[in-house]
Protein backbone atom coordinates (compact mmCIF):
# COMPACT_ATOMS: atom_id res chain seq x y z
CA UNK A 1 0.00 0.00 0.00
CA UNK A 2 3.28 2.90 0.99
CA UNK A 3 5.25 3.32 -1.70
CA UNK A 4 9.12 3.75 -0.24
CA UNK A 5 10.42 4.93 -3.26
CA UNK A 6 10.60 8.41 -2.60
CA UNK A 7 12.60 9.69 -0.03
CA UNK A 8 15.07 11.90 -1.24
CA UNK A 9 14.12 15.31 0.28
CA UNK A 10 11.65 14.75 2.93
CA UNK A 11 13.16 14.84 6.94
CA UNK A 12 12.86 11.47 8.52
CA UNK A 13 11.45 11.32 11.92
CA UNK A 14 13.95 12.01 14.54
CA UNK A 15 15.22 9.68 17.26
CA UNK A 16 14.60 11.13 20.60
CA UNK A 17 17.89 11.46 23.10
CA UNK A 18 16.23 8.52 25.03
CA UNK A 19 15.37 6.56 22.77
CA UNK A 20 16.44 3.18 24.53
CA UNK A 21 14.37 3.90 27.37
CA UNK A 22 11.62 4.51 25.63
CA UNK A 23 11.57 1.79 23.87
CA UNK A 24 12.54 0.41 27.46
CA UNK A 25 9.60 1.57 28.61
CA UNK A 26 6.92 0.18 25.37
CA UNK A 27 8.45 -3.29 25.61
CA UNK A 28 7.66 -3.31 28.75
CA UNK A 29 3.50 -3.33 28.04
CA UNK A 30 3.85 -6.10 25.62
CA UNK A 31 1.41 -4.52 23.51
CA UNK A 32 3.55 -4.73 20.03
CA UNK A 33 1.97 -7.15 17.80
CA UNK A 34 -0.79 -8.13 20.13
CA UNK A 35 -4.52 -8.68 18.37
CA UNK A 36 -6.80 -5.62 18.80
CA UNK A 37 -8.48 -4.60 21.89
CA UNK A 38 -11.49 -3.19 21.72
CA UNK A 39 -10.87 -0.66 24.69
CA UNK A 40 -8.43 0.62 22.07
CA UNK A 41 -10.64 0.74 19.18
CA UNK A 42 -13.36 2.12 20.87
CA UNK A 43 -11.23 5.45 21.13
CA UNK A 44 -10.04 5.65 17.62
CA UNK A 45 -13.65 5.01 16.31
CA UNK A 46 -14.54 7.90 18.22
CA UNK A 47 -11.97 10.30 16.95
CA UNK A 48 -12.69 9.56 13.67
CA UNK A 49 -16.63 10.42 13.93
CA UNK A 50 -15.79 13.01 16.64
CA UNK A 51 -13.55 15.22 13.91
CA UNK A 52 -15.04 13.65 11.25
CA UNK A 53 -12.35 12.47 9.83
CA UNK A 54 -11.38 9.33 7.38
CA UNK A 55 -8.09 8.04 9.37
CA UNK A 56 -7.34 7.57 12.89
CA UNK A 57 -4.18 5.70 14.65
CA UNK A 58 -3.13 4.99 17.95
CA UNK A 59 0.82 4.64 16.42
CA UNK A 60 3.64 2.89 18.53
CA UNK A 61 6.84 3.48 17.58
CA UNK A 62 9.15 0.44 17.42
CA UNK A 63 12.62 0.51 16.51
CA UNK A 64 12.73 0.79 13.14
CA UNK A 65 8.58 1.23 12.41
CA UNK A 66 5.47 2.90 13.54
CA UNK A 67 3.01 -0.02 14.51
CA UNK A 68 -1.01 0.82 14.82
CA UNK A 69 -2.63 -0.78 17.96
CA UNK A 70 -5.56 0.15 16.58
CA UNK A 71 -6.95 2.26 13.42
CA UNK A 72 -9.21 3.31 11.78
CA UNK A 73 -9.51 4.00 8.09
CA UNK A 74 -6.14 1.73 6.87
CA UNK A 75 -7.49 -0.95 5.38
CA UNK A 76 -5.29 -4.21 6.80
CA UNK A 77 -2.35 -1.59 7.04
CA UNK A 78 -0.88 -2.35 10.57
CA UNK A 79 2.57 -0.75 10.54
CA UNK A 80 4.86 1.71 7.64
CA UNK A 81 8.33 2.52 8.30
CA UNK A 82 9.19 5.09 11.41
CA UNK A 83 11.30 7.20 9.18
CA UNK A 84 8.44 8.44 6.88
CA UNK A 85 6.08 8.40 9.72
CA UNK A 86 4.67 11.72 10.95
CA UNK A 87 4.37 9.75 14.61
CA UNK A 88 7.95 9.60 14.94
CA UNK A 89 8.01 13.59 14.35
CA UNK A 90 5.01 13.79 17.18
CA UNK A 91 6.79 12.49 19.85
CA UNK A 92 9.54 14.88 20.26
CA UNK A 93 7.52 17.19 21.67
CA UNK A 94 4.73 17.26 24.27
CA UNK A 95 2.11 19.21 22.65
CA UNK A 96 -0.13 18.29 19.79
CA UNK A 97 1.64 18.14 16.14
CA UNK A 98 -0.37 20.12 13.60
CA UNK A 99 0.34 19.70 10.08
CA UNK A 100 -2.43 21.37 8.05
CA UNK A 101 -1.63 20.58 4.99
CA UNK A 102 1.24 18.41 4.58
CA UNK A 103 2.01 19.50 0.85
CA UNK A 104 2.57 23.26 1.94
CA UNK A 105 5.08 21.35 4.74
CA UNK A 106 8.95 21.22 3.79
CA UNK A 107 9.36 18.05 6.51
CA UNK A 108 6.66 16.13 4.65
CA UNK A 109 5.82 17.49 1.08
CA UNK A 110 7.21 14.56 -0.35
CA UNK A 111 6.60 12.19 2.12
CA UNK A 112 5.69 8.83 0.55
CA UNK A 113 2.71 8.92 2.74
CA UNK A 114 1.48 12.00 1.01
CA UNK A 115 2.52 11.69 -2.51
CA UNK A 116 0.90 8.48 -2.27
CA UNK A 117 -1.43 6.43 -0.58
CA UNK A 118 -3.05 7.38 2.02
CA UNK A 119 -2.23 10.81 0.64
CA UNK A 120 -2.11 12.42 4.09
CA UNK A 121 -2.71 16.46 3.61
CA UNK A 122 -3.66 17.20 7.02
CA UNK A 123 -2.59 15.20 10.13
CA UNK A 124 -2.80 16.03 13.83
CA UNK A 125 -0.56 13.77 16.42
CA UNK A 126 -1.05 13.53 20.20
CA UNK A 127 1.74 12.34 21.89
CA UNK A 128 1.14 9.38 24.62
CA UNK A 129 3.26 10.79 27.44
CA UNK A 130 3.11 7.81 30.40
CA UNK A 131 3.64 9.02 33.65
CA UNK A 132 7.47 8.36 33.31
CA UNK A 133 7.94 10.99 30.95
CA UNK A 134 8.17 8.79 27.62
CA UNK A 135 6.51 9.27 24.61
CA UNK A 136 5.55 5.67 23.03
CA UNK A 137 3.69 7.09 20.03
CA UNK A 138 0.30 9.17 18.99
CA UNK A 139 -3.12 8.98 19.08
CA UNK A 140 -3.44 10.56 15.54
CA UNK A 141 -6.07 12.04 13.47
CA UNK A 142 -5.37 12.54 9.73
CA UNK A 143 -7.44 13.46 6.82
CA UNK A 144 -6.59 13.51 3.28
CA UNK A 145 -7.62 17.51 2.20
CA UNK A 146 -6.19 20.37 4.32
CA UNK A 147 -7.68 21.16 7.95
CA UNK A 148 -7.35 23.49 10.73
CA UNK A 149 -8.36 22.49 14.22
CA UNK A 150 -9.97 25.24 16.96
CA UNK A 151 -9.24 25.33 20.49
CA UNK A 152 -12.07 23.29 21.38
CA UNK A 153 -11.05 20.53 18.44
CA UNK A 154 -7.19 20.64 19.97
CA UNK A 155 -8.75 20.25 23.56
CA UNK A 156 -10.68 17.21 23.07
CA UNK A 157 -7.99 15.71 21.28
CA UNK A 158 -5.97 15.97 24.34
CA UNK A 159 -8.37 14.16 26.36
CA UNK A 160 -8.60 11.62 23.96
CA UNK A 161 -5.04 11.14 24.17
CA UNK A 162 -5.22 11.02 27.94
CA UNK A 163 -7.62 8.42 27.84
CA UNK A 164 -5.08 6.10 25.64
CA UNK A 165 -2.13 6.45 28.30
CA UNK A 166 -4.88 5.81 31.30
CA UNK A 167 -5.37 2.36 28.72
CA UNK A 168 -1.64 2.16 28.43
CA UNK A 169 -0.74 2.75 31.84
CA UNK A 170 -3.94 0.21 33.15
CA UNK A 171 -1.62 -2.63 30.48
CA UNK A 172 1.36 -2.33 33.01
CA UNK A 173 -0.76 -2.19 36.19
CA UNK B 1 -10.61 33.20 39.05
CA UNK B 2 -14.19 32.75 39.67
CA UNK B 3 -15.32 29.25 40.79
CA UNK B 4 -16.39 26.94 38.32
CA UNK B 5 -20.05 25.73 38.10
CA UNK B 6 -21.19 22.73 38.90
CA UNK B 7 -22.81 20.51 36.57
CA UNK B 8 -23.52 17.01 36.13
CA UNK B 9 -23.44 14.51 33.13
CA UNK B 10 -25.93 12.06 32.58
CA UNK B 11 -24.49 9.87 29.67
CA UNK B 12 -24.15 6.17 29.16
CA UNK B 13 -21.28 5.98 26.74
CA UNK B 14 -17.97 6.09 28.22
CA UNK B 15 -16.01 7.64 25.75
CA UNK B 16 -18.24 10.25 24.94
CA UNK B 17 -18.74 11.17 28.54
CA UNK B 18 -15.30 11.14 29.80
CA UNK B 19 -14.50 13.04 26.95
CA UNK B 20 -16.59 15.96 27.11
CA UNK B 21 -16.46 15.92 31.56
CA UNK B 22 -12.51 16.09 31.08
CA UNK B 23 -12.28 18.53 28.07
CA UNK B 24 -14.94 20.79 30.04
CA UNK B 25 -12.34 20.84 33.05
CA UNK B 26 -9.63 21.21 31.14
CA UNK B 27 -11.36 24.18 29.55
CA UNK B 28 -12.47 25.90 32.17
CA UNK B 29 -15.78 26.15 30.79
CA UNK B 30 -17.40 23.86 34.52
CA UNK B 31 -16.78 21.42 36.81
CA UNK B 32 -18.40 18.33 35.61
CA UNK B 33 -19.50 15.48 37.40
CA UNK B 34 -20.19 12.10 35.51
CA UNK B 35 -22.83 9.89 35.88
CA UNK B 36 -23.41 6.74 33.82
CA UNK B 37 -27.00 5.52 34.65
CA UNK B 38 -29.89 7.05 35.83
CA UNK B 39 -29.83 4.81 39.13
CA UNK B 40 -26.17 6.69 39.70
CA UNK B 41 -27.38 10.19 38.81
CA UNK B 42 -30.45 9.98 40.95
CA UNK B 43 -28.05 9.17 44.15
CA UNK B 44 -25.85 11.72 43.07
CA UNK B 45 -28.80 14.33 42.67
CA UNK B 46 -29.44 13.90 46.05
CA UNK B 47 -26.10 14.43 47.63
CA UNK B 48 -25.07 17.48 46.16
CA UNK B 49 -26.38 20.15 44.52
CA UNK B 50 -26.06 21.28 40.92
CA UNK B 51 -25.80 24.37 39.10
CA UNK B 52 -27.17 22.46 35.53
CA UNK B 53 -27.85 19.48 34.18
CA UNK B 54 -27.43 17.37 30.94
CA UNK B 55 -29.29 14.52 30.62
CA UNK B 56 -29.82 11.71 28.12
CA UNK B 57 -33.34 11.01 28.13
CA UNK B 58 -33.06 7.71 25.58
CA UNK B 59 -34.17 4.09 27.23
CA UNK B 60 -34.54 1.67 24.67
CA UNK B 61 -37.44 3.02 21.96
CA UNK B 62 -38.70 5.15 24.86
CA UNK B 63 -37.49 8.22 26.63
CA UNK B 64 -36.91 8.28 30.00
CA UNK B 65 -37.78 11.80 31.54
CA UNK B 66 -37.62 10.63 35.25
CA UNK B 67 -34.86 12.75 36.09
CA UNK B 68 -36.24 16.29 34.98
CA UNK B 69 -39.29 14.91 36.89
CA UNK B 70 -37.20 14.87 40.03
CA UNK B 71 -35.55 18.05 39.90
CA UNK B 72 -38.18 20.11 38.79
CA UNK B 73 -40.43 18.76 41.34
CA UNK B 74 -37.86 19.66 44.03
CA UNK B 75 -36.64 16.15 45.26
CA UNK B 76 -32.90 16.50 44.79
CA UNK B 77 -30.28 18.69 46.35
CA UNK B 78 -30.59 21.53 43.44
CA UNK B 79 -32.77 24.16 42.96
CA UNK B 80 -35.51 23.20 41.34
CA UNK B 81 -35.31 25.21 38.48
CA UNK B 82 -31.83 24.61 37.38
CA UNK B 83 -31.19 24.74 33.33
CA UNK B 84 -31.55 21.31 32.09
CA UNK B 85 -30.25 19.90 29.04
CA UNK B 86 -30.82 16.78 27.37
CA UNK B 87 -29.34 14.41 24.90
CA UNK B 88 -31.78 12.26 22.83
CA UNK B 89 -31.87 10.21 19.48
CA UNK B 90 -34.61 11.75 18.09
CA UNK B 91 -37.64 14.16 18.79
CA UNK B 92 -41.21 14.48 17.77
CA UNK B 93 -43.72 16.37 18.83
CA UNK B 94 -44.84 14.65 21.70
CA UNK B 95 -41.40 14.56 23.18
CA UNK B 96 -41.02 18.25 22.56
CA UNK B 97 -44.04 19.16 24.45
CA UNK B 98 -42.82 17.19 27.42
CA UNK B 99 -39.72 19.05 27.69
CA UNK B 100 -41.41 22.61 27.50
CA UNK B 101 -43.78 21.22 30.07
CA UNK B 102 -40.38 20.82 32.11
CA UNK B 103 -38.46 23.97 31.09
CA UNK B 104 -35.77 22.08 29.46
CA UNK B 105 -33.38 24.69 28.09
CA UNK B 106 -31.69 22.90 25.51
CA UNK B 107 -32.11 19.76 23.32
CA UNK B 108 -28.82 17.72 21.86
CA UNK B 109 -30.24 15.30 19.15
CA UNK B 110 -27.64 11.96 17.85
CA UNK B 111 -25.39 12.06 15.83
CA UNK B 112 -23.79 12.82 19.55
CA UNK B 113 -20.35 14.74 19.71
CA UNK B 114 -17.91 16.04 22.44
CA UNK B 115 -17.96 19.54 21.23
CA UNK B 116 -21.97 19.58 21.25
CA UNK B 117 -22.05 17.99 24.75
CA UNK B 118 -19.53 20.68 25.29
CA UNK B 119 -21.59 23.64 23.56
CA UNK B 120 -24.51 22.67 25.90
CA UNK B 121 -22.55 22.98 29.28
CA UNK B 122 -21.13 25.93 28.11
CA UNK B 123 -24.79 26.77 27.69
CA UNK B 124 -25.14 25.62 30.61
CA UNK B 125 -22.81 27.53 32.58
CA UNK B 126 -24.00 30.62 31.20
CA UNK B 127 -27.62 30.25 31.86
Amino acid sequence: MFNRAKVAHMIPAPTPSNEAERLAALYVLLLLDTPPEERFDKIVAFAAEEFDVPIALISLLDTDRQWFKAAIGLGDTCETGRDISFCGHAIMRAEIMLVEDAQLDPRFADNPLVTGPPHIRFYAGAPLILSNGYALGTLCIIDTRPRQLDPIALAILSTLRSLVVQELEASHA
Amino acid sequence: MPELKQMLLVEPENILRRTAALTARSMGLAQVQEASSTAVARQILAERPFHGALISIDAGDAFDLTLLDLVRQGHSASRPRIPLAVLASRCDDTLLAALRERSVNRIVLKPFRARALLDALAALSGS
